[in-house]
């Protein structure tokens, strides 16, 4: 009984704990099927979250092969999706629905 | 614009139409009724455009991971129902749970992928210069993917019995083992399975980028870098799908011979 109140109390802590060591913040924009900035620079070895805002009415989906991350984010909506820890380095990605403009790169540094 | 919407309708279009192939020259060496293709078809175009009308909700929920929540559910979902249909085609008496493990495979992967190439072909439609590429694009991505199945069906059609229930299931579990592939990513993608460093880098061999790699991508779960977790995950998937499986097979050597 006191194990589990002892487990309990622990899993509690670790749950109210979890906010402050929630990842950095990034936001990426999309306008005009085009990434704004293009390019994120962001720490070495952290975790980031990455905060997707779509202006356009259609569809844009998050790709890249460097980061193995893929999302769709809907017209005029938002998305997030959690990268790294990563090395150091240079990491490319693109919108897969209008591949011809949208590109950037995310700057692990 | 043309060939882009051909490899993404391709890649969404694969994994559906492989799985539909196989199922069905499995229900036709089974000696199984064909009609619940039609109510996975249904249920599927009503999944898909369910989940397409309401993908802006669905991606603000869960703090901004609603996509991959609801994606690797499906894929969760799927998994269990591509498990249990290995173990209920052991007796034919069980068909009533054949079929809806049918059904419900069927089905899932057109909601996932069909709700993708909505939410594409609903998006791109409204620029129009870019209406007839896309929809010319679409039209041959489709052709492309079903042919592929066509070709699948009637090549494990022409098997014996034995060798085309082995090489339908085998086609299954390595669909099963992409489908926990995309689980895994999904749920380090959101956060909710820590990230790792890749265990390996296999780009130089086959890059995720090229139309194989793609393909690969799609249908197994190919992965250039894939992280511990991943690999684990992968090599789970294939020992429980892979002894279910033999199992399976030895139910249907026992019966021929007696």
């Amino acid at each position: 009984m006191n194990n589990l109140r002892q487990y309990l109390f622990f899993g509690f802590m670790f749950v109210i704990s979890m906010p402050i060591i929630a990842a950095p913040v990034v936001e990426l924009e999309i306008r005009d099927h085009l990434f704004y900035p293009a390019e994120l620079v962001i720490p070495v070895d952290t975790k980031v979250k990455l905060v997707i805002i779509n202006h356009d009415a259609t569809a844009e989906e998050f790709e890249s092969y460097e980061l193995n991350r893929e999302k769709v984010i809907p017209g005029l909506s938002k998305g997030i999706i959690f990268i790294g820890p990563l090395p150091a380095g240079e990491y490319p990605f693109f919108g897969e629905f209008f591949p011809n403009t949208a590109q950037g790169k995310v700057i692990v540094k | 614009m043309l060939v882009n919407s051909v490899i993404i309708i391709l890649r969404e279009v694969l994994e559906a139409a492989l799985l539909v192939s196989v199922l069905l020259v499995l229900s036709q060496k089974l000696q199984l009724s064909k009609k619940w293709l039609i109510y996975a078809l249904l249920f599927g175009l009503l999944g898909a455009t369910f989940y397409a009308l309401n993908i802006q909700s669905v991606s603000l929920a869960f703090e901004g991971v609603g996509q991959e929540v609801v994606n690797a559910s499906i894929h969760i979902i799927l998994w269990l129902t591509i498990a249990l249909f290995i173990i209920s085609i052991r007796n034919r008496e069980h068909s009533k749970v054949i079929y809806s493990t049918m059904i419900s495979c069927v089905a899932l992967a057109i909601t996932r992928e069909g709700s993708e190439i909505i939410i594409y072909i609903q998006g791109i439609i409204t620029i129009p210069e870019l209406t007839m590429p896309v929809i010319a694009g679409s039209i041959i991505g489709s052709g492309i993917g079903i042919s592929v199945g066509v070709f699948f069906y009637y090549f494990i059609d022409a098997l014996s019995f034995q060798n085309s229930i082995r090489t339908g299931l085998f086609i299954i579990v390595l669909i099963a083992g992409g489908m926990v592939m995309q689980i895994t990513q999904l749920l380090i993608q959101a956060d909710i399975i820590t990230s790792q460093q890749a265990i390996w880098d296999t780009t130089l061999l086959l890059n995720e980028r090229s139309l194989v790699g793609q393909l690969l991508y799609a249908v197994i779960g190919y992965e250039a870098t894939p992280t511990p977790i991943q690999l684990y995950a992968y090599i789970i998937t294939l020992i429980i799908m892979l002894s279910l499986t033999i199992r399976t097979l030895r139910c249907f050597t026992i019966r021929e011979q007696v």
